[in-house]
């Protein structure tokens, strides 16, 4: 359900944050002491749930245990300061530190596990580390700690409610200002890419496992802040502040809300934490009442309360070039083949596949020069795609070799092959469906970009020269593909052929020596196809080399300098268009055997 | 060794109870991808249910082997359709969207069940009558083993094996085991889908019924919030057999059992869900599909 850019839309963006932070720094002048308890609560759970937002909302790892981190900051801050004597400020990297540390021991074993099954080791972490500091001696047990100080800045201390109320609001919009920093940097385009497709994202470059963790991390990082946080305020702290049932009240506050939406998560955290505090005069009803209005709310928006945003504004529409500089012209896209080498584009020999008893490849060696384009064909299940999954590294050879300009590709990982030059499309169509045009090709910049984690949270200088440098780039290649109107559109409002396109752009964007396209016609009618025939010339015309897959003959004969063609896992031809199409076997094997011709005239040659 | 046996005698016992819970999750995992979280509430409610059915039966005078048969079927049946109902309302309409919402969702109802029933019930234990089940029993490598936990523990199995047979044996089940693998390629080949997953939430409601009453009724105590532990201990029975296979909840469900039993007999009670969870975490490490999970392959 696509939320329409309205009108009223750049008022809302523009003074929306002032009016809700305004009204946020009134508040205590007209409330009394149990709602500024409420308030703070609130705060508190935006803060959670902004941290949370990373993991669920951005990288979609469903993490049902989020309360474990919340505890190492409270836990951490209240040890070093009544046994270490330190002050707040003090305790605060460290709480920090402990529960990064926590993210990481929790997430490096687990996060090659499906999501599901996720969910349940977090789970699963978030009791163990409740129960062992239910259990310990040090953790005072089940009554936890007491007589944590208040925190003070120079000699002022936070003990009132008004000030812990205020404090509370600075804490958030430091976690805001950096959980925003990070979703608008490359870090956060991967997570959500991560979240639309994890094979994708990992083929077009994402290194999936550690972008995760990095989600982990962080999100660890600000759950361990709001801890640190609650501990100081509240002065005492045990383990039924962080049980299971308040693990999911966070994650309430995110899906509630609207995944990876930040008004939304602000939101979610008034409702889930004021909700129940507004039902109070119910007295035994009040979380019957909370639940069932859980449920309808979700039944009338699944989405959220406030969604992210389905559908951006054009980076490069009229004005862009103010913020952005000019557009670069096309030739920018061409790369150099100076430092390719003598070798070939791309080399493969004695690639072996075994999948049970079938032999899907069977020794197939073929060379491809830089700078040429070279179609496979094949019959279905002539092992055309398998051949390219090998290539590429998403599945292992069983024996054989790829080089690329010489270098071997061997045990590679897709996000690897990618890195070394080698990027490719899909049979069926993997966009990351719910981001927009622009992005999905920005993803595919990930491996070039050097803006580190430190970078991304700052935004630094390098960071915004980075990001300005990519979206021209990104302009530039939408524009070789025909796609530059549509940059702001959701992917999945595309076309089927403009798919295609996008596709192409995003596997472009990472720079590569040599592009596989796997059917890129498939589906696409006639001029299409023709248009199709045009820009894999222009991309060859660019320097690369690309090979590509596909059932259409015309295509392939007509685009193609060489042709490798595939039988039942072996290479029975290999030559340019004019000798396949005179070869017996390719005949008898692909063509079949016409009585007339007419067909095989009738393409070009 | 003979305190060896008796945890291990215990542990299945119980066990057997976490098993029929599991076999829910798993089931309604197996065909929608939810992780229904209101399922340890249906157990629950499970338990009041037989519960109300033994108390109105006792005061018609009715012979306890009838009060206790009443008590299971109508609990079952009660439970069955209560599922049904929350699939209905609650679930059906959100199949289509994120998997998180109807996640939440599942929450919400969660949360529903807990107070609807703390509302009826009170926030206090109700007991069933102490003396309705026979106390006597036999020994066993110098363990007690009472003629109830024997009996519980058949009747356990016996669900378990007619849901597995009903399963793999008649149409319904074959239309189950369908929509498990593809729910559009289902359809097409003409599966009533909605109906389906109805049944699904029926026999799944009903399995946690039938749990519920009997653990009522071995530790005579029940609360509200019983089946807040029982779904986290279902859950992660559920997963560690493999979550979507069926032999392989009813394996979780005894191990996490027995597991318990002896961790909370050699070590201490208030460290058993800690080994739970650890055992559980170190399965997935190095099986990341449960024990009896298979490897999902994707295709490109």
């Amino acid at each position: 359900m696509a939320t329409r850019v309205g009108a009223w839309q750049p008022l809302v963006t523009r003074w929306g944050p002032l009016v809700v932070l305004a009204l946020a720094l009134m508040f205590p002048l007209g409330a009394n002491s149990y709602w500024l308890t409420v308030g703070i609560g609130i705060l508190t759970f935006a803060m959670l749930g902004l941290g949370l937002n990373l993991v669920v909302g951005y990288a979609g790892l469903l993490d049902l245990g989020y309360a474990a981190f919340y505890a190492i900051g409270a836990y951490t801050t209240a040890l070093l300061s009544t046994v270490g004597h330190m002050t707040f400020w003090e305790t605060l990297p460290f709480a920090v530190a402990c529960s990064a540390i926590a993210g990481v021991i929790v997430g490096y074993p687990t996060l090659r596990l499906r999501s599901d099954y996720l969910a349940i080791v977090t789970l699963g972490f978030g009791e163990i580390v409740r129960i062992t500091a239910t259990n310990l001696g040090f953790t005072g047990g089940p009554n936890g700690i007491y007589a944590i100080p208040a925190p003070s800045i120079m000699g002022y201390q936070f003990f009132s409610q008004d000030s812990q109320y205020y404090l509370a609001v600075a804490f958030l919009l430091v976690v805001l200002f950096f959980t925003r920093h990070l979703a608008h940097s490359r870090l956060g385009r991967a997570w959500l890419s991560l979240r639309e497709d994890e094979s994708a994202s990992e083929a077009v470059g994402v290194p999936s496992v550690r972008v995760k963790l990095w989600a982990y991390v962080f999100g660890a990082i600000f759950g361990g802040l709001a801890g640190a946080f609650f501990a100081a305020r509240l002065t005492a702290i045990s383990p039924d502040s962080f049980t299971y049932t308040q693990s999911i009240n966070i994650l309430m506050v995110v899906v509630l809300g609207g995944m990876a939406s930040f008004p939304g998560v602000l939101l979610g955290a008034a409702v889930v934490v004021g909700l129940p505090e507004i039902l109070r005069f119910m007295q035994l009803w009040r979380l019957f009442v909370f639940a069932i209005g859980l449920v309808a709310l979700m039944l009338l928006r699944p989405q959220g309360i406030w969604p992210a945003a389905s559908r951006k504004e054009n980076p490069f529409g009229p004005g862009s070039e103010r913020k952005l500089g000019p557009p670069l012209p096309l030739e920018a896209l061409a790369r150099s083949r100076d430092g390719d080498g003598e070798d070939a584009a791309l080399d493969v020999s004695g690639l072996r596949r075994r999948f049970g008893g079938v032999l899907a490849v069977d020794d197939v060696a073929f060379s491809v020069r830089p700078g040429e384009i070279c179609g496979i064909i094949g019959p279905n299940g002539a092992g055309k795609t398998t051949v390219f999954n090998c290539i590429t590294g998403v599945t292992r050879p069983d024996g054989g070799d790829v080089r690329l300009h010489g270098h071997s590709l061997r045990g590679q990982t897709p996000h690897q092959v990618v890195g070394v030059g080698l990027s490719r499309t899909f049979q069926g169509i993997r966009l990351f469906k719910n981001m927009a045009v622009y992005e999905n090709v920005l993803v595919g910049m990930y491996p070039h970009q050097r803006a580190t984690v430190v970078d991304s949270l700052l935004h630094t200088g390098r960071q915004r020269r980075e990001e300005r440098d990519s979206l021209l780039r990104c302009q530039a290649l939408l524009r070789f593909c025909g796609l530059e109107g549509l940059a702001g559109h959701r992917a999945s409002e595309l076309s089927y052929g403009d798919q295609r396109r996008l596709e192409i752009a995003r596997a472009l964007a990472a720079q590569p020596k040599v592009l596989l396209l796997d059917e890129p016609a498939a589906g696409m009618n006639p001029s299409e196809k023709q248009a199709l025939m045009g820009l894999v010339r222009r991309i060859r015309d660019l320097g690369v080399t690309v090979v590509l897959i596909d059932h259409d003959m015309n295509l392939v004969m007509g685009v193609s300098d060489h042709v490798v063609v595939l039988d039942r896992g072996r290479k029975i031809a290999d030559g340019t268009p004019r000798e396949i199409l005179a070869d017996e076997r390719v005949v008898d094997a692909y063509l079949g055997r016409d009585e007339n011709d007419e067909e095989v005239n009738a393409w070009p040659s | 060794m003979s305190v060896f046996v008796q945890y291990l005698v215990n542990g299945l016992t119980i066990g057997s109870f976490y098993a029929l819970v599991a076999l829910g999750y798993t089931m309604i995992y197996g065909i929608i991808r939810l992780i229904n979280f209101a399922h340890g509430d249906l157990f629950m409610v499970g338990a009041f249910a037989g519960w109300l059915v033994v108390a109105a039966a006792a005061g018609m005078h009715l012979p306890v082997a009838m009060q206790l048969l009443l008590a299971l079927l109508i609990a079952m049946l009660a439970v069955g359709l209560l599922a049904m109902g929350i699939e209905r309302v609650a679930y059906q309409p959100l199949l289509k969207s994120s998997r998180l919402s109807i996640l939440i969702t599942a929450l919400g109802v969660s949360l529903a069940l807990e107070n609807g029933a703390m509302i009826a019930f009170g926030a206090g234990f109700d007991t069933f009558p102490a003396n309705i089940l026979p106390l006597t029993g036999f020994h066993l490598f110098g363990a007690q083993v009472g003629y109830v936990q024997v009996a519980m523990f058949a009747l356990a199995l016996l669900l378990m094996v007619g849901l597995y047979l009903f399963v793999q044996f008649t149409p319904v089940g074959t239309a189950m085991r369908a929509l498990s693998f593809d729910q559009d390629a289902a359809r097409l080949m003409g599966i009533n889908v909605e109906g389906v997953v109805l049944i699904t939430f029926l026999l799944g409601g009903s399995l946690a019924a039938a749990s519920g009453v009997m653990m009522g009724l071995y530790y005579t105590q029940i609360n509200f919030m019983m089946g807040f532990l029982m779904g986290l201990r279902a859950f992660t029975a559920a997963v560690l057999g493999g979550i979507g296979n069926i032999p392989g909840a009813m394996v979780g469900g005894l191990l996490i059992g027995v597991l318990q039993s002896l961790s909370a007999g050699y070590i201490s009670s208030q460290w058993q869900d800690v080994i739970v969870f650890a055992v559980l975490i170190l399965v997935l490490v190095f099986k990341p599909t449960g024990i009896f999970g298979e490897r999902v392959v994707e295709r490109m």
